[in-house]
């Protein structure tokens, strides 16, 4: 795809003394943003499923209003917000939600199975986002070593306790949990890929994509 | 005092049926009206967004009321009224970009005096709908070689609202297009790109064609952009219309000329065959290696030299047909019946009356010995003639008759014969049969027979069979006359009978006679002899007759034949001589036969064969 250098001028895409820089900054930004909109595309898809199946006429929306277990990180909200962060921050934090994902979508994938009657779909739909997940993680990291080099990042990211939600015994509980877990799932997925694209978009192509 | 409070309680009391009443009637009116909703919230750019509901109340009947829109985010506690009212029109809510607040769920409500119309809770990020796309135009890539179709290139511009360069929202876009009489739309694949080439559109007709965007990952598409008119109408080449047409006019002419080449080739290749076809040659009277219009002309000296110097010739140029062969069954012919009339009055009715034999229109001098009822006539046609006309078929059958036929004249000669009537009858005739092969023993033209006694004993005699007809050569004189005698019929004819053995009868073409009483079927059967046997004999014998005609009558105009004079003169006064004696010999050329003016009754003797075998004659003659 694009291998601009137009961003270089900010940021050396391999700074010297990296060794293990081979790939191109603005190749490894195409593949993150490749796979956030692959996530964001499956979680969508799977949201809307369960939506159909097991929340029709039972207003969850309402009951969602409140807020995902991401929600203690200070993420942009808009655009001017977004745009006046550093990249560096905005960084780390697509790190921190990544990272803040990888223990619900573990948990989903198990926990999504006992759902009564769950279609395939949404069974194998979970455990695509949960793979695709920590290769987009890794990617990441492997972005911010580039683009901030040396720093140790203090792992910031947000725990989840919707555990025991998931596994309750009443049936309708349950589903709201799903619910929610998968509302805020497709919420975040969206937000990366934003974020993403606009780093992209700023780093690589000096905004000008 | 108790009526104050008597007032006051029915003053409350009024009120409240007031209020109920009022109540009540707005709720019917509502009811009646409808409640209005909100139809949709949108974000064109994921910056603002605003929602429109439909009012569907009337004013006059329901109370003035405002119709609210509160909003409440997911971290407020109460609700807020919508900030702005106006921006995005009439019922309509607009959030700037302060308002906006992206992956945070908002919930709206329409109130209506603390009414709740509807409520909906969202998000921003789902409710993104972008304006479409602007800036459409399309240029030409290329064109076939056939002219028939056409490569475009469209292009667009994302709608300006959308910070794409900055990658905040991303976009996918859906092309349509289609021609302008159809009316369905086809669509593309969603791309990201701006670009993209319409292949095999087909020039000479016009497009149209629409873009709408939408926020990629996203399921609502934004509205569609204005229609794109493309118009290869003038782009069209002439080349393409000519192309599609048929060429009719190129097929006609080029399949005109081919027809006429192939016809013209036809013709010149079967140019004689096609001409056969179409006119077929009228039989002339061939006597091998005379000119008819010699014998037209009157030119006897040449047709002298010529018969003479074919008195060389033999029979091989011949048919191996016998003189039988020539006696035809002419039946059906009526121009037979015209021409042979006078054979046939020779013969006859008469005869065949008396005969029963079958009436002959063919006054072929086998008559005589085809009237025999002995004869089987089974070659004969259905209605065998009496006079013995017969095909060359049924002449070549009966060759084999012949013989019998001979023979059975000369019973019947021997037997029937007994009027002096007969030498008469016999005597003119000439001999023509030879003894060779002659199968024509009947000649049908008694030249003698002029008297209607004759006629009929001729006819009496027909069954005979022709030999009353033939006069025998006696005698040559040392002039060179040969005398022709009629005669000794059963010894003659008895010797022609056992002479004849060749079944093929070969006619010479050759009169070595000037004066050719020449029995019409003689010269039929000589005619026929010629190569023209193909032709109808009986057109043969046609124009032999005119011959014999011609003959006489030219024969006469010499000088140097007093005997065809007198053959002639006998000829016009109708008589038939009964024999003809040889007056004149032009050896090799020809004899000069003069005719014994005898009376002769008929014309139709005169007709009738007075023959000269000309296969005698060349024995005869040196």
């Amino acid at each position: 795809m694009f291998l601009s250098k137009k961003g270089v001028t900010s940021l050396p895409i391999c700074p010297s003394g990296s060794v293990g820089c081979q790939v191109s900054l603005g190749n490894l930004f195409d593949r993150a943003v490749k796979l956030s909109h692959y996530i964001h595309s499956l979680s969508s898809e799977m949201f809307n499923e369960f939506d159909e199946r097991y929340a029709q006429g039972r207003g969850f929306i309402t009951k969602a209003i409140n807020g995902c277990h991401t929600s203690s990180l200070t993420t942009p909200e808009d655009k001017e917000q977004a745009q006046q962060i550093h990249h560096e921050d905005l960084l780390n934090l697509v790190l921190g939600v990544l990272r803040s994902w990888n223990d619900p979508l573990l948990h989903l994938v198990s926990e999504v199975q006992s759902i009564k009657e769950a279609p395939d779909t949404i069974l194998w739909k979970a455990v695509e986002i949960e793979e695709q997940n920590k290769r987009l993680l890794e990617g990441m990291e492997k972005i911010v070593g580039q683009v901030h080099p040396g720093e140790i990042e203090n792992e910031v990211y947000s725990r989840w306790s919707g555990l025991p939600s998931l596994q309750m015994a009443d049936e309708d509980s349950r589903l709201f949990a799903f619910y929610s877990l998968l509302h805020c799932l497709r919420r975040d997925s969206h937000k990366i890929d934003n974020y993403l694209k606009l780093l992209k978009c700023r780093l690589i192509h000096d905004s000008n994509c | 005092m108790i009526a104050e409070p008597s007032g006051m309680d029915l003053r409350q009391l009024l009120l409240i049926l007031a209020l109920v009443c009022a109540n009540d009637s707005l709720s019917t009116s509502e009811v009646i009206l409808g409640r209005p909703q909100i139809i949709t919230c949108r974000s064109p750019e994921q910056e603002t967004f605003s929602c429109h509901w439909t009012d569907r109340d009337f004013h006059n009947l329901t109370t003035p009321g405002t119709v609210q829109l509160l909003y409440m985010r997911r971290n407020d506690e109460e609700w807020k009224e919508c900030p702005d009212y106006v921006t995005a029109g009439e019922n309509s809510c607009y959030f700037n970009t302060s308002y906006t607040s992206i992956w945070i769920t908002y919930c709206v409500k329409l109130i209506k005096k603390d009414e709740v119309l509807d409520e909906k809770c969202f998000s921003v990020d789902e409710i993104v709908q972008p304006d479409p796309p602007v800036g459409l135009n399309w240029t030409l890539l290329n064109t076939s070689l056939t002219g028939i179709h056409a490569d475009i290139q469209v292009r667009w511009d994302p709608p300006p609202s959308a910070d794409v360069q900055k990658g905040w929202i991303t976009l996918e876009y859906e092309l349509q297009y289609k021609d302008v009489n159809e009316t369905k739309w086809r669509e593309l694949e969603p791309m990201l790109t701006t670009v993209v080439p319409l292949y095999s559109l087909k020039l000479g007709r016009d497009y149209e064609i629409r873009v709408r965007s939408r926020q990629r990952a996203s399921e609502k598409f934004g509205e569609f952009s204005e229609a794109l008119y493309v118009s290869l109408s003038s782009i069209s080449s002439v080349l393409c219309n000519e192309e599609i047409e048929f060429p009719w006019l190129l097929v006609i002419v080029f399949g005109t000329f081919g027809l006429i080449v192939v016809m013209f080739l036809i013709l010149f290749s079967k140019h004689r065959r096609l001409k056969m076809l179409i006119l077929p040659p009228v039989p002339a009277p061939k006597i091998k290696g005379i000119d008819p219009d010699l014998l037209k002309k009157g030119k006897l000296d040449e047709v002298n030299s010529i018969l003479a110097s074919h008195d060389s010739y033999k029979p091989q140029l011949y048919n191996d047909d016998s003189w039988v062969e020539f006696i035809e069954l002419d039946i059906d012919d009526p121009d037979e019946k015209t021409d042979g009339l006078d054979t046939d009055r020779l013969l006859g009715d008469d005869h065949c009356k008396s005969h029963n034999c079958l009436g002959v229109k063919d006054d072929d001098s086998g008559r005589a010995s085809c009237c025999e009822p002995d004869i089987p006539e089974t070659d004969f046609s259905a209605s065998d003639t009496c006079d013995g006309t017969s095909d060359i078929d049924q002449s070549k059958k009966i060759n084999e008759k012949e013989e019998d036929l001979l023979c059975l004249d000369q019973k019947d000669n021997d037997e029937s014969h007994a009027s002096s009537a007969d030498p008469t009858i016999q005597k003119p005739n000439t001999n023509i049969q030879s003894e060779d092969n002659q199968s024509k023993p009947p000649f049908a033209d008694s030249i003698e027979s002029t008297s209607p006694p004759v006629r009929t004993q001729i006819s009496n005699q027909s069954s005979v069979a022709n030999i009353d007809f033939y006069a025998q050569v006696s005698d040559v004189t040392p002039a060179g006359s040969v005398v022709l005698s009629p005669g000794q019929t059963n010894k003659t004819r008895r010797t022609q009978c056992d002479a004849y053995t060749e079944p093929a009868i070969q006619c010479q073409p050759n009169f070595t006679m000037d004066n050719a009483y020449f029995c019409e079927a003689d010269v039929k059967k000589c005619i026929a002899a010629t190569p023209h046997d193909a032709v109808e004999p009986h057109v043969q014998e046609q124009s032999f007759n005119e011959d014999v005609y011609f003959t006489t009558e030219s024969l006469t105009t010499t000088a140097e034949n007093p005997g065809a004079a007198a053959v002639e003169a006998s000829s016009s006064e109708m008589p038939v001589p009964d024999y003809t004696s040889i007056h004149i010999v032009h050896s090799p050329q020809g004899l000069v036969l003069n005719a014994t003016a005898l009376p002769v009754p008929d014309k139709e003797f005169m007709i009738s064969c007075g023959y000269v075998s000309t296969d005698q004659l060349n024995k005869i003659m040196p």
